[in-house]
């Protein structure tokens, strides 16, 4: 109990004396989720649209494909991206694995099929009215679907910040291909097992408690971007 | 009689159901249209495909002197022809946001754009409505709203889908007067309804459709599409 607490205090310590180490961990890691959401976002997005407003064929394979996909644990991914990147895989000449770029592309991988998922449900919850008018009144599609995009705001802020909550506090992918290497791919998750098990339980700790800020203002946001969504309607 | 456009051979199929078979269908320059028809006899359908928002099975249209098939024809339609729903969908933005939407694709002048959306709400005496969400209004008031929309693109064709269903008297006046006045500024206009009665005195013409069919033409109506035709657009 008392060693709890003093890892505590010592935890706060570490945070609010700006310790070189952990703030280097916390920024890598919300570098690395910020660019994942911010190159995976626009794509999902499009593709979300198209599954939602036009028919073509294996569409509906497509849309449970990606439900599924969602479901597809963090570690099991890490592992298909490092056979990809290792040595003697067939992405091994890029020489990305143990990168923050290979933990990068886990999490785009990672956040995707949600991204795509969610945006979707969005999307097949619109009016269809707000895409024929923005065409009747002489939209461009491209401009039409920014119309569209902005009458679901809400939801489709809802995905990227679900999108975010699962790839910043996931630690599978990372460890797999990222490696846990201090000053280059060690991230909060993955310091956090890593501390922990040396006992050295205040960093873990003082990270544990920046995700769980983390995680709750991020679900706080997800249900208050639904619920503001729902209220629209 | 010059018609603004024609379309010949209309089919749509939807889920391997005939709801559209029309043979031909002439919309005359300048005048209001009226067609009667059930829930269900396609009304909607045909405003959609005519004004390029549902590709049909085949169609044969005339235009501008062309001819040519749906596909050919969708960006003239589509820049030319707007179409209202039957519940009009405004966005999630204040009522000067709406009526402005259309004006930005014809680049022009954010000063330009603003007069117009002045003297439009003023037009449709909407202008202490201004600021307000288009989404908290009235049935009513977003038919106006939508009105107005499509009026500032001086459209060639306006198709309204049962403007004044579901509206009370008042409502139903107001909507009505300014369709009176859209038909005096030449806007040529075609109106559908389950009823006749509120619009019947706007139109020249009136239509009528059964299971995707043009039916029947009234002929009081259509005798005064003549005297119409021959004392005012006479060409
Ligand atoms: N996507 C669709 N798939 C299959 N059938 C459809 C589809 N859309 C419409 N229909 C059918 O087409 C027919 C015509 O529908 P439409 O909406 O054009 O009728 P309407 O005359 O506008 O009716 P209302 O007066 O109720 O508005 C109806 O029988 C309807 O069920
Ligand atoms: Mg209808």
């Amino acid at each position: 109990m008392n060693d709890i607490s003093q890892a505590s205090a010592s935890a706060f310590q570490l945070l609010i004396s700006g310790n070189n180490d952990i703030w280097e961990i916390i920024s890598l890691s919300f570098g690395v989720s910020f660019s994942a959401i911010l190159i995976a976002t626009p794509v999902a997005l499009v593709i979300a649209f198209l599954l939602a407003f036009f028919q073509f064929p294996f569409r509906r394979a497509l849309i449970a494909l990606f439900n599924t996909f969602m479901s597809v644990p963090a570690v099991v991914i890490g592992l298909s991206l490092y056979l990809l990147l290792s040595r003697s895989g067939p992405l091994g000449d890029l020489r990305l694995l143990f990168t923050d770029k290979a933990m990068i592309i886990g999490q785009i991988m990672l956040s995707f099929p949600l991204l795509v998922a969610m945006a979707h449900a969005s999307f097949q919850a619109a009016d269809r009215r707000a895409w024929e008018t923005a065409i009747t009144l002489g939209a461009t599609p491209a401009r039409a679907f920014f119309t569209l995009m902005y009458e679901v705001r809400f939801g489709l802020i809802a995905a990227v910040v679900a999108g975010f909550g699962r790839v910043i506090a996931e630690i599978g992918c990372s460890m797999m291909v990222g490696g846990n290497i201090l000053h280059s791919t060690r991230n909060i998750p993955t310091a956090i097992a890593l501390e922990t098990s040396k006992g050295e339980f205040a960093q873990g700790i003082a990270l544990g408690m920046v995700l769980l800020v983390l995680s709750l203002s991020l679900n706080a946001g997800v249900s208050l971007f639904q619920g503001k969504g729902e209220l629209q309607a | 009689m010059s018609h603004l456009i024609d379309y010949k051979n209309l089919v749509v199929t939807l889920s391997g159901k005939l709801i559209l078979n029309i043979d031909s269908l002439s919309i005359p320059n300048h005048q209001c249209t009226l067609i009667t028809g059930k829930n269900g006899s396609g009304k909607t359908t045909l405003f959609k495909v005519m004004s390029g928002l549902l590709k049909p099975d085949s169609a044969s249209i005339h235009y501008q002197g062309l001819d040519m098939n749906w596909k050919q024809a969708k960006p003239y339609i589509q820049k030319d022809i707007i179409y209202l729903h039957q519940q009009p969908y405004l966005f999630d933005a204040s009522v000067t946001y709406n009526i402005a939407y259309g004006l930005y694709r014809a680049g022009e002048s954010k000063t330009a754009a603003h007069n117009k959306v002045m003297q439009a709400l003023d037009w449709a005496n909407l202008s202490h409505l201004a600021h307000r969400n288009a989404k908290q209004l009235s049935g009513g008031e977003k038919q106006r709203v939508a009105l107005t929309r499509a009026r500032i693109l001086s459209p060639r064709l306006l198709l309204l889908d049962e403007p004044t269903a579901s509206m009370d008297t008042d409502a139903k006046q107001q909507t009505s007067l300014l369709l009176q006045r859209l038909k005096e500024e030449g806007i040529t206009i075609m109106i559908s309804s389950h009823e006749t009665h509120t619009v019947e005195h706007i139109a020249d013409r009136h239509l009528h459709i059964d299971q995707g069919r043009i039916t029947s033409l009234d002929h009081s109506h259509s005798e005064k599409v003549t005297v119409l035709n021959t004392s005012k657009y006479n060409n």
